[in-house]
C-alpha cells in the first residue's frame, strides 16, 4: 500500500493537536521545567563547593583544581535528562494503538485512504513530538552548563541528538505493544518492562556473562610461570552492554580535550562522567590485562635480566562502542514500526485475543 | 438464500453494490458468519435483519475492508476487498455501531480530518463540511467540541462522516439506535434520498419498525446465516393465511377479558395497549372481532402487533427454532 509524507502529516499533525488538547500538558512541562531548573542549580552549586580539590598523582606532584565545572555539571545533567526521558518516553506511544481501539477510533482510520504505515508512522511521530518537547525544555539548562565552559557546542548538539533518537526508539517499541498486546494498561507496562531491559537489564546480563568467563590463567612471562592470576574476558561480552542508552550516550559524547598537569604531562580527567563511562565501556572490548606491566616511569623491567615487561597503557585507543549500541537501538525502533504497521494492516486475517475491530 | 447466489460471475454485478456469495468468518472455533448470501442493489436500501450475535457487525466489517472473510467470495463495487481495499474504500462509507470519536476536536475540525484523510481537495473539503453539517442539522454546532454532543448528535456526526466522501456503497450498523423521533424521520429521508441518488444502502437494525420505513428490501440472518429475503411490499401485504399476531383494547378490560376466556382466548400478554392474541390469519381476527363487539363489547383498539416485518422476522426465527 503506498505512504505519502502528506498523509503521514496528516495523522501526526491530527494526533499531536489532540495531545495536547487532552491531559494537563502545560501543567507536566511546567513541572518538568521546574524539576530541570531545581536539579541543574542544586548541581552547579554542589559542583562549585568541592571544586576546591587537590589532585595528586604519580610521583607526588599537585595540581590545585581550578578547572571549570562546565564538564562535569554537563555530563550529570545530560544522564539525569536521558533517565527523566526514559520515565517519559514509553508513557507517550504505549496506548497508541490499543487505545484507539478501546475508543473506536482505530477503525474509522483505517477505513480511509490513509495506509497503515501512515497511521503507524504519523502516531509515532506525534508521541516522539512530545518527548521532543519535553528534551527541547532541557536545553537551556544544558545552554547553562555550557556557559560554564570546558564543553563544545559540538558536544552538546551530538548528546541531545542522542537522547533526541532513543526518545524515539522507545516510543517505537511502546506503541509496537501497543499493536499487539489488546488492553493499554499491559501494553503499559511491558514498555517499562522493555526499557528496564535496556537499562538495568543490560547491566545485570552483563556482569553475569562476565562472571561466566572467568578463568585461573597460568601467567607466564618471556616463558616462565608468574603465577596463576583469575581473569575475566569482558572483550567476549561486552556487546551485552552496548545497547544501554547510558553507554551509548556517553560512548557518543566527543571526548573532551585532554588535562595537562604543569609538567606537561596529560592527566585522566575525573570531572567527566560521560568520558568515565566511556573509558570503561571501551576498555571493556579488549583483553584484560595479565602478569606484571612496565608504567613509563619504571626503571627496573629488563635492567636485571628480567624479560621486558609489556607497557601497561597501551597506546592504541579501544575502539568506540556506541555505533554498535545505537546501531541495535535503531535496528529495535525499525523493526517496532514494522510490528506495528503489520499490525495495522486491513483486512485483517487474524486478530489478538480479544481484539474488537470496532 | 439460494435465489441470490451466482451473482459474481453474473453480468447484475454492475446493478448491485455489494454482492456476497458463501461469505464465512471464524474467530478462532467461534462461527460469527457461515455462508452468507446478499445482494445490495444501486438505488435501494436494504435492511439486514437478525437478532443480537447473528453476524450482522462481522458481516458488517468484512463489508467495510476491515476484515478478510474466512471462506466465499465478495465483492463491493465490483471489487474484491482482499484483493484492492484501497478501491473500495473509495466508494463505501461505514458507520460502526460503536460511537468512537475524537472528543477533543470541534465537529468541524472533525469532519475536515476525515475529508482529508479521504483525500478530498481543499475546495471539496471547504464545500462538502458544511454541507454535510447541514444535512445533518449539526450546523451551529460545528464550532463545539465533539464531547458536548448527546448520543444522537455523535450518531448523526458518525453519519456525516461515513458520508465525507459521497460514497456509492453506504454501510450503516445500527444508525437509529439513540436517535430521538425526529432524527430518526429525517435519517430516512437522507436515506431514501441518497438512494434516489444511487446508492448500494445496507442498513443493520435490530429495532424493526424503523426499518420498515425506510428499507426497500429486507434480508434476514440469524445464527450467522441468511434466512430470507423479502422486498418490504411482499411484507407488507399480509397473506390471508399467514398467521400473525394480534391485539385488542376496549373501554372495560374486565368485560373483554371475560369475552375472550369465554373463546378460550386467555393467558396472553396484558399491556397498557390492550390484550395480546395468538397469531391468527386475517380472517380468523375479523371473525373474533365481530364476535366480540356482537358481544357487547366495547372495542376501542384491534390490529395486528407490530410491522409486517415484525411479524415476518418473528415467523422466520420462530421457524427455525
Amino acid at each position: 500500500m503506498t505512504t505519502s509524507p502528506r498523509a503521514i502529516r496528516l495523522v501526526a499533525g491530527h494526533e499531536f493537536r489532540m495531545r495536547l488538547r487532552t491531559g494537563r500538558w502545560k501543567w507536566l512541562l511546567g513541572g518538568w521545567t521546574l524539576i530541570m531548573l531545581m536539579f541543574t542549580w542544586f548541581l552547579s552549586v554542589s559542583l562549585s563547593n568541592t571544586r576546591d580539590v587537590t589532585y595528586y598523582y604519580g610521583g607526588g606532584t599537585t595540581v590545585q583544581d581550578n578547572s571549570s565545572i562546565g564538564p562535569q555539571m554537563f555530563g550529570i545533567l545530560m544522564l539525569f535528562v536521558l533517565g527523566l526521558m526514559l520515565i517519559i518516553s514509553p508513557t507517550l506511544t504505549s496506548q497508541s494503538v490499543n487505545g484507539d481501539r478501546e475508543r473506536g477510533t482505530l477503525a474509522t482510520l483505517q477505513v480511509t485512504l490513509l495506509s497503515p504505515t501512515d497511521i503507524a508512522i504519523g502516531k509515532l511521530l506525534a508521541g516522539w513530538s512530545v518527548g521532543l518537547l519535553a528534551l527541547a525544555l532541557s536545553v537551556p539548562f544544558v545552554v547553562w552548563s555550557l556557559i560554564e565552559g570546558g564543553v563544545g557546542v559540538l558536544n552538546a548538539v551530538v548528546t541531545l541528538s542522542v537522547v533526541a533518537v532513543l526518545i524515539g526508539v522507545i516510543c517505537a517499541v511502546a506503541q509496537a505493544l501497543s499493536a499487539l498486546v489488546t488492553r493499554s494498561i499491559s501494553s503499559g507496562l511491558l514498555s517499562y518492562l522493555v526499557t528496564a531491559a535496556l537499562t538495568i537489564g543490560t547491566l545485570i546480563t552483563y556482569f553475569l556473562a562476565l562472571s561466566m568467563t572467568t578463568e585461573d590463567k597460568d601467567v607466564k612471562v618471556g616463558g616462565d610461570s608468574y603465577g596463576m592470576e583469575r581473569i575475566s574476558h569482558p572483550e567476549d561480552v561486552w556487546w551485552l552492554l552496548s545497547p544501554n542508552p547510558f553507554v551509548v550516550l556517553a560512548d557518543s559524547a566527543p571526548a573532551l580535550p585532554p588535562l595537562h598537569a604543569d609538567d606537561g604531562r596529560i592527566i585522566s580527567r575525573s570531572d567527566d562522567p560521560l568520558g568515565g563511562i566511556r573509558r570503561s565501556v571501551r576498555d571493556m572490548t579488549r583483553p584484560e590485562r595479565v602478569g606484571p606491566c612496565a608504567s613509563p616511569g619504571d626503571v627496573y623491567g629488563g635492567t636485571f635480566g628480567n624479560p621486558v615487561y609489556p607497557p601497561c597503557q597501551d597506546d592504541k585507543e579501544p575502539p568506540p562502542v556506541w555505533p554498535w549500541g545505537l546501531g541495535f537501538d535503531v535496528l529495535l525502533g525499525l523493526g517496532a514500526v514494522t510490528v506495528t504497521v503489520r499490525r495495522l494492516r486491513t483486512p485483517a486475517t487474524r486478530l489478538g485475543r480479544g481484539v474488537r475491530v470496532a | 438464500m439460494i435465489e441470490d447466489a451466482q451473482l459474481i460471475d453474473h453480468p447484475t454485478l454492475a446493478e448491485n453494490g455489494i454482492v456476497a456469495e458463501g461469505v464465512t468468518r471464524s474467530f478462532g472455533d467461534v462461527w460469527a458468519v457461515r455462508g452468507m448470501d446478499l445482494v445490495v442493489p444501486y438505488g435501494q436500501v436494504t435492511a439486514l435483519v437478525g437478532p443480537n450475535g447473528a453476524g450482522k457487525t462481522t458481516l458488517m466489517l468484512m463489508l467495510a475492508t476491515l476484515l478478510t472473510p474466512t471462506a466465499g467470495r465478495l465483492r463491493i463495487a465490483g471489487v474484491d476487498p482482499a484483493v484492492d481495499p484501497v478501491a473500495v474504500r473509495r466508494v463505501t462509507g461505514w458507520m460502526p455501531d460503536t460511537l468512537g470519536m475524537y472528543d477533543q476536536l470541534k465537529v468541524h475540525e472533525y469532519l475536515e480530518f476525515f475529508a482529508e484523510a479521504h483525500r478530498l481537495s481543499k475546495a471539496d473539503k471547504a464545500r462538502a463540511v458544511p454541507e454535510l453539517l447541514n444535512t445533518v442539522r449539526l450546523y451551529e454546532y460545528g464550532k463545539a467540541p465533539v464531547h458536548v454532543l448527546s448520543r444522537g448528535q455523535k450518531q448523526r456526526l458518525a453519519l456525516a462522516r461515513a458520508l465525507i466522501h459521497r460514497p456509492r456503497v453506504l454501510l450503516l450498523d445500527e444508525p437509529a439506535s439513540g436517535l430521538d423521533p425526529r432524527s430518526r424521520i429525517e435519517l430516512r429521508d437522507l436515506l431514501r434520498r441518497l438512494a434516489a441518488d444511487g446508492a448500494a444502502i445496507l442498513v443493520s437494525s435490530h429495532i424493526l419498525s424503523e426499518l420498515a420505513e425506510m428499507a426497500d428490501r429486507a434480508v434476514f440472518v440469524s445464527a450467522g446465516q441468511v434466512v430470507a429475503s423479502r422486498e418490504m411490499t411482499e411484507l407488507a401485504a399480509v397473506g390471508a393465511d399467514q398467521l400473525i399476531a394480534w391485539r385488542i383494547r376496549a373501554r372495560d378490560p374486565k368485560a373483554l377479558e371475560s369475552a375472550l376466556v369465554e373463546r378460550g382466548l386467555s393467558g396472553g400478554a396484558v399491556t397498557p395497549a390492550g390484550f395480546e392474541l395468538p397469531p391468527m390469519t386475517e380472517d380468523q381476527a375479523s371473525d373474533l372481532l365481530a364476535e366480540v363487539v356482537g358481544a357487547g363489547v366495547r372495542v376501542l383498539a384491534f390490529g395486528p402487533v407490530g410491522t409486517p416485518l415484525e411479524s415476518a422476522y418473528l415467523a422466520l426465527t420462530e421457524e427455525r427454532r
